[in-house]
C-alpha cells in the first residue's frame, strides 16, 4: 500500500529566470530519490513547490492520484508533505516537544496545552530513532545535529507520506550522518516517498536508490544509483565541461612583483598566517567553511582586529584600520554572502555600483555628478555584460549572477591593486560562472593581484596559480596549480598532518 | 528624438514617480473645495502650510531616518522641551536669536544622546528614542515646574508671526526652504547617498568604505536640531513655552513620510514625497475641520488615510511584479 507522487509538466518563472521548465517525475514510496544538479538547477524551487511555498505557473502534481494545489505550506503539511531544510525551521526558544508538535499542539477541552501527552509522544519518537533527547529541554541547548533530528521528528509526528531533505548533512559530522541515515532507512522501510537533495556523491551512493539529475530547471535523467558513476552524473549536471574555460584563461599571463606580503598575521580567529601575493597572480584560498579563510581577508580589509604580525603592502608597512582605509590604499573585497553583505536591494544598479566611489564623484558644489555616475555605470554594465534594461533598475530584480557582477563592478571602479573575492560564484549558474572566470582572469591580466576564496575545488584548481589551504585558522599547506588535485587539497583541509606524523 | 529624450526625462523625474500622490492631493483639494468654497483660497492654503510647519520640520528628519532604517520617537518631546527652554531663555533676557540657536542646540544634544545609545550601547533605535522621548518630555516639565512660560519679547514672537509682504508667514518660508535644502542634500550629496546606502544594506555600506556610526550620528543631530527649531518657532507662535505641546508630533511626521513613500524596510523614500504626504495629511485635517466634522474623527481619518495609501501602494507593487514576471516569461520563451 505505497503512496506515490507525480509531477506533470511543472513550470515556474522568476524575473529573468525559468526556474523549472516542463518538469515531470513520478516517485514511488519506499525509495530514496537523490536529487542532484548545479546551484540554480531548480532543486530548491522544486522543494518549495512541494511544500506549498511557491505555486507553479503551470503544470500539475498529484499525491496518490489526487491533484494538489498548495497555496500555502499548511496545506502541504495536511496533505502529508514535509520538507526538511538546511536552515532549520525550528524555534530555538521552545522545547523539543513544542517544536515537534509545532503549530499542532494537543489541547484539552479547556484549551490548555496538554504537555504530558506531548512530552510522552515526543519521547516515543525519539526512542524509535534511537536518540537520547529529553522532550522538555529547549532546542537551543541541543547540538546542530540534534536540532536537525528534531526537524525529522516533526515530520514523523505529522505522519508525513512524503519527506524531502534539503542538504541535510551540510552541518553534520560523520557519526551524526550515520544516525540520520539510519533514520532515513527506517522511514524508507515505512514506505515513505523520500527525496534527498545533496551535493555529496559519496552520501548519495550510500543512501539513494535512484538519482534524478536537474539542469537549468529541466529534468535531465533518472538513473539507478547502482548503475551510474560519479563522472557520468557530473557530466549530466554540468552539461559542458568547464575545463576548456580554465585552459583558455590560463594562457599568457605575466606575474609581476610582490604587492602584498603578510607575515605571521594573528587575530582572534587565525594564527601565524604568512603568504605573499604578486601582481597579475591569482591566489586561491581553500579550506572548509569556518576554517578561517574569510577571517584572514577581513583582517586585511580592516574588519578584524590584528593581534600580531606584519603586513607589507606596496613596499610599505600597512596596518588596516577600517574598510575606508583599505579602499583608499587599493584593496577591494567582494564579500561572501551576496544577499546580506553585498547588494542594497532597494537601490538601483547604478547606485549599487557607485557606492564605493561616491567621494570621487563630487563636483565643485559638493554634490554628486549624476552624469559622470551614469557614464561609469553604463561602462561597467557593458564591460561585465550585466543583463539589465537600464541602470535605474533595482538590483533586487536582477538574477543572482547579474547581481554578483554588479557587486564586482562596485569594486572594479575603485581601481584596486588587490582584489579579494570571497566565494565569487556561490549560487550562480554554470554559464555565469564561466563568464566570471573570464572576468577574474582579465583582472589578473590587467596587473591586479587577485585572491579567490572558494569552497568549490574544481574552481580553485582551474583558476588559481597557487592554492593556500587553511585548516583551523592556520595554513596547513600550499599547492601549485600543476600539482593541485582535489585529493591533496582535501587532505590538507581536513586531516591534521602534524598528528599523523 | 528630442521629444523622446524629453519624454524620458519627465518619465524619470521625481514628479512622475509621485504621480499617484499628486493626483490624490488634487482630488482631495477638489473634494473639499466642492463642499466649502472657502477651502480653495490662497488664505486657506497658507493656513494649511502654517499648520504643517511644526510637523514638516520633524518630517524631514524622520524621512531621512526612515530611509536609513532608523527612527526618532523623541522628536515631539524635543520640540516641547524647546518651546519651554527658549521661553525661559527669552524671559531671562537672553538675546532672542541666541535663544533660538540654543533651542536648536538642545535638540541636537538629545540627538547626540540618541546616536550614542544606538552606536555604543547598540540599543534598537526604537527603544533608544522611546527612552529619550520620555526623558525629554520629563525635562520639559521639570525646567518650568509644569507651568507654561509666557513670552513677551517682540523679536522672538516675530519668528512665528512675521509675514513677508504681509502675506507669507516666516515659518512657512523657513519650512519650504528647509524642504528644498533637505531634498537637495538627500538627492545630490555624498551624505544623502550614504543615508540610502545605510538603509539599503548597512553591512554593504560599511564594506564600501562608509561609516555607519557617523551617518547615524549626523542623522540624529539633524533630526533633533530640526525638532528643536520647530519647537522654538512654535513657542514664538504661541507666545509661550508649553511642556504639553507637540504630543504625538513624531507620529504625524512619520505618517507624512510613509504616505510619501518612505518604506520601513529602509533604502526607499524622498523628501518630495514627504512634502506631498504632509500636504495631503494636513489638507485632509483642515478640510474636515472646515466641514465641521467632529475633531475626534480626524484621528480616525488620519489612520484610515494611511491604510488606504499603503494598500494602494501594495496593489500597485503587486501589479508591477506581475508585469515584470510576464515580461520575463515572454523574453525567455519568445
Amino acid at each position: 500500500m505505497g503512496s506515490y507522487l507525480e509531477f506533470k509538466q511543472i513550470n515556474k518563472y522568476f524575473p529573468g529566470v525559468h526556474a523549472l521548465s516542463d518538469f515531470s517525475l513520478k516517485a514511488d514510496s519506499g525509495i530514496v530519490y537523490a536529487i542532484v544538479g548545479e546551484n540554480g538547477a531548480g532543486k530548491s524551487t522544486l522543494l518549495k513547490i512541494l511544500n506549498g511555498d511557491y505555486l507553479p505557473d503551470s503544470g500539475e502534481f498529484f499525491i496518490d492520484g489526487v491533484q494538489q494545489k498548495f497555496t500555502k505550506p499548511s496545506e502541504a503539511i495536511s496533505a502529508g508533505v514535509s520538507v526538511i531544510y538546511q536552515e532549520r525551521q525550528i524555534i530555538l526558544e521552545m522545547t523539543v516537544a513544542e517544536n515537534v508538535f509545532l503549530g499542532d499542539w494537543p489541547c484539552n477541552k479547556a484549551g490548555k496545552v496538554d504537555y504530558e501527552r506531548m512530552n510522552k509522544e515526543t519521547e516515543e519518537i525519539a526512542k524509535s530513532f534511537g536518540l537520547d533527547i529529553a522532550p522538555d529541554v529547549k532546542v537551543k541547548s541541543l547540538s546542530i545535529a540534534l536540532q536537525q533530528m528534531v526537524e525529522v521528528m516533526k515530520a514523523v509526528n505529522r505522519n508525513s507520506k512524503i519527506i524531502a531533505f534539503d542538504e541535510p548533512t551540510a552541518s553534520l559530522s560523520g557519526k551524526e550522518i550515520e544516525i540520520l541515515f539510519k533514520i532515513i532507512r527506517k522511514l524508507q522501510a515505512e514506505q515513505k516517498v523520500i527525496f534527498y537533495v545533496s551535493h555529496r556523491m559519496d552520501e548519495i551512493s550510500q543512501i539513494a536508490q535512484k538519482v534524478v539529475v536537474l539542469k537549468d530547471g529541466k529534468f535531465v535523467a533518472m538513473r539507478d544509483q547502482e548503475n551510474v558513476t560519479d563522472d557520468e552524473l557530473i557530466r549530466l549536471m554540468v552539461g559542458r565541461p568547464l575545463g576548456s574555460v580554465f585552459q583558455e584563461i590560463q594562457s599568457e599571463r605575466e606575474i609581476g612583483e610582490v604587492v602584498l606580503e603578510v607575515k605571521n598575521l594573528t587575530t582572534h580567529s587565525v594564527k601565524d598566517i604568512s603568504f605573499s601575493l604578486r601582481r597579475g597572480e591569482i591566489l586561491g584560498f581553500a579550506g572548509l567553511v569556518g576554517s578561517g579563510r574569510t577571517e584572514i581577508m577581513q583582517a586585511l580589509f580592516g574588519l578584524d582586529h590584528i593581534l600580531s604580525g606584519e603586513i607589507i603592502y606596496d613596499g610599505q608597512r600597512y596596518i588596516p584600520s577600517t574598510p575606508t582605509h583599505a579602499i583608499e590604499v587599493g584593496i577591494a573585497m567582494v564579500p561572501e554572502d551576496r544577499k546580506t553583505q553585498g547588494i542594497m536591494p532597494n537601490i538601483s544598479v547604478r547606485g549599487n555600483i557607485t557606492i564605493s566611489i561616491l567621494r570621487k564623484l563630487l563636483n565643485k558644489f559638493k554634490s554628486i555628478d549624476v552624469q559622470r555616475e551614469e557614464i561609469i555605470a553604463q561602462e561597467n554594465i557593458q564591460k561585465l555584460s550585466i543583463k539589465t534594461p537600464d541602470s535605474d533598475k533595482l538590483i533586487a530584480q536582477l538574477s543572482g549572477g547579474n547581481q554578483q557582477k554588479v557587486i564586482l563592478a562596485r569594486w572594479l571602479v575603485t581601481h584596486p591593486k588587490v582584489l579579494i573575492l570571497d566565494e565569487p560564484t556561490k549560487g550562480i549558474d554554470v554559464g555565469a560562472k564561466a563568464e566570471f572566470y573570464r572576468i577574474i582572469s582579465e583582472c589578473a591580466k590587467n596587473n591586479i593581484a587577485v585572491i579567490v576564496i572558494s569552497s568549490e575545488l574544481p574552481e580553485v584548481i582551474g583558476l588559481c596559480d597557487r592554492i593556500i589551504v587553511i585548516r583551523n585558522g592556520s595554513i596547513s599547506g600550499e599547492v601549485n596549480q600543476t600539482s593541485a588535485t582535489e585529493e591533496n587539497i582535501l587532505k590538507y583541509a581536513m586531516i591534521d598532518l602534524q598528528e599523523t606524523k | 528624438m528630442v521629444l523622446s529624450t524629453w519624454k524620458n526625462k519627465i518619465k524619470k523625474s521625481d514628479f512622475a514617480d509621485k504621480i499617484s500622490l499628486i493626483i490624490a492631493l488634487i482630488v482631495l483639494v477638489a473634494f473639499f473645495s466642492f463642499f466649502n468654497k472657502n477651502y480653495f483660497s490662497s488664505r486657506n492654503f497658507i493656513n494649511i502650510l502654517v499648520a504643517c510647519s511644526l510637523m514638516g520640520f520633524v518630517a524631514i528628519g524622520e524621512t531621512k531616518l526612515i530611509i536609513a532604517n532608523l527612527i526618532d520617537l523623541s522628536a515631539g518631546s524635543v520640540a516641547a522641551f524647546a518651546t519651554v527652554f527658549s521661553a525661559i531663555l527669552v524671559r531671562a533676557g537672553v538675546n532672542p536669536y541666541l535663544s533660538l540657536l540654543l533651542a536648536i542646540g538642545s535638540g541636537c544634544f538629545v540627538g547626540l544622546l540618541n546616536a550614542m545609545l544606538i552606536n555604543y550601547l547598540k540599543l534598537q533605535p526604537f527603544i533608544a528614542t522611546l527612552a529619550m522621548m520620555s526623558i525629554a518630555r520629563g525635562a520639559a516639565y521639570i525646567i518650568c515646574g509644569g507651568r507654561a512660560v509666557p513670552i513677551a519679547n517682540a523679536t522672538f514672537i516675530s519668528f512665528g508671526t512675521y509675514r513677508l509682504f504681509r502675506v507669507l508667514p516666516l515659518p512657512v518660508i523657513l519650512l519650504i526652504l528647509t524642504f528644498l535644502v533637505g531634498g537637495y542634500i538627500l538627492k545630490n550629496t555624498f551624505f544623502g547617498r550614504s543615508v540610502y546606502a545605510l538603509g539599503g544594506n548597512s553591512y554593504a555600506a560599511r564594506l564600501s568604505g562608509l561609516n555607519p556610526e557617523m551617518i547615524t550620528l549626523k542623522l540624529y543631530l539633524l533630526s533633533g536640531g530640526l525638532a528643536g527649531f520647530a519647537g522654538a518657532l512654535l513657542a514664538a507662535r504661541m507666545n509661550s513655552g508649553q511642556p504639553t505641546a507637540a504630543v504625538g508630533l513624531e507620529f504625524d511626521a512619520i505618517t507624512a513620510a510613509v504616505l510619501g513613500g518612505a518604506a520601513f524596510t529602509g533604502g526607499v523614500g524622498t523628501i518630495l514625497g514627504t512634502f506631498i504626504g504632509m500636504l495631503i495629511l494636513q489638507g485632509f485635517n483642515t478640510g474636515l475641520i472646515m466641514l465641521n466634522v467632529q475633531i475626534f474623527w480626524q484621528n480616525v481619518a488620519q489612520g484610515s488615510l494611511l491604510i488606504v495609501a499603503l494598500a494602494f501602494d501594495y496593489l500597485r507593487k503587486k501589479e508591477r511584479n506581475k508585469k515584470l514576471l510576464t515580461d520575463s516569461m515572454k523574453s525567455i520563451n519568445g
